[in-house]
């Protein structure tokens, strides 16, 4: 009983909580404009980060491999090029390598990554691959740019699209994306509540 | 688990997490896909999978639980040979011929995407392909002669 009533304060407490399939969704109550800007800036460690900005690529649709297992940044091998689909069709599909599988371990080194989701780049909009703190965080919070989404949308998004956990578990020797997929949930929230600011506003 | 590999029904009982190019050649004997690197780097490997060109190196066997599955040994016969097979023959493309097997079902594949493709579309397909004969060249010529050989057909 003591347990209800602790579950209908905490509802009381915050409307919005809500139970991720993977995360906690919990947006917090209100968040200043500098601990926004603090969020945003761990939020663009996570996308600047190689394990995610490899494949927010350009128009040129072609991924990269960069990061501190790569050496030097470069085109991804084999002459890989995702097309306007993003997800190979026009030339080599990104599943020909990157299997669909609830059943392998990403654990040899140098493996093609595979997930228990279609292997693909993110839409052209999420050009993420060299821009800036500022050019990103104009695009992630422009709803155009976004998928047309408030950032309790790009929260969720975060949980449900099993392929960007990948991020934070990619095996194989590679560095994992910084925080962890909670926490950098929780950031994003933070930031929506402060209002998505960006540090050139 | 239950496949067709070839036209042919199997069942075979093997882990979950058997690699399928492990399936095919050392449960069922199809010798003719080639193990490379088994880690999706040379192309030796593939197999067309429900018709999609994929590396079998990377395909788990309780993935590919019901596929069809096609290798080189179902893509044609002796006597009568898929077109990609047969301009292979024309432009003597095998040097050692290891990688091939996997070169032929990727540029199968290719064909049946893109009916006349360019050199360009040509590389960025078949450069997932590794030759270290190096027989490139003649592997882009052949693929033009297929694709003007399937268009008469
Ligand atoms: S053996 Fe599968 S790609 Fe090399
Ligand atoms: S023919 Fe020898 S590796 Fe290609």
């Amino acid at each position: 009983m003591k347990h209800l009533a602790l579950c209908a304060a905490g509802l009381l407490a915050l409307p919005v909580f809500a139970e991720g399939e993977n995360v906690t969704i919990t947006p917090p109550a209100s968040v200043s404009r500098a601990d926004g800007l603090a969020a945003w800036a761990r939020i663009y460690q996570v996308t600047s980060h190689p394990r995610c900005s490899n494949c927010h690529v350009g128009p040129d649709n072609i991924p990269m491999w960069s990061g501190p297992s790569y050496g030097r940044p470069r085109p991804h091998g084999m002459n890989i090029n995702g097309g306007e689909s993003r997800i190979g069709a026009e030339f080599l599909a990104c599943s020909t390598c990157h299997a669909t599988t609830g059943t392998r371990a990403n654990d040899a080194p140098h493996m093609a990554p595979q997930v228990t989701a279609d292997w693909q780049l993110p839409p052209v909009e999420a050009h993420w691959f060299g821009k800036s703190s500022e050019d990103i965080c104009h695009q992630l919070r422009d709803r155009d740019l976004n998928g047309d989404r408030s950032y309790r949308e790009i929260a969720e998004h975060l949980d449900h699209d099993v392929i960007l956990h990948w991020a934070w578990s990619p095996g194989g020797g590679r560095e994992p994306a910084p925080y962890s997929l909670q926490e950098h949930v929780n950031d994003v929230l933070a930031w929506g509540v402060a209002g998505m600011p960006c540090s050139d506003d | 688990m239950k496949l067709t590999v070839d036209g042919v029904a199997h069942e075979v009982d093997v882990e979950d997490d058997m690699p399928l190019l492990w399936v095919l050649r050392d449960e069922l004997k199809l010798t003719g896909v080639k193990y490379g690197c088994g880690i999706a780097q040379c192309g030796a490997c593939t197999v067309h999978l429900d018709g999609a060109a994929v590396r079998s190196c990377q395909i788990a066997a309780g993935d590919a639980e019901g596929a069809e599955v096609l290798t080189i040994t179902g893509l044609g016969q002796p006597n009568a040979l898929h077109a990609v097979q047969a301009a292979w023959v024309e432009h003597q493309v095998a040097q050692c011929g290891y990688c091939q097997s996997g070169q032929i079902m990727q540029a199968a594949a290719l064909l049946e995407n893109d009916s006349e493709p360019t050199d360009e579309v040509i590389d960025i397909v078949m450069s997932g392909n590794l030759c270290r004969c190096g027989t490139y060249p003649r592997i882009r010529a052949a693929i033009h002669t297929a694709a003007a050989k399937m268009k008469e057909a």
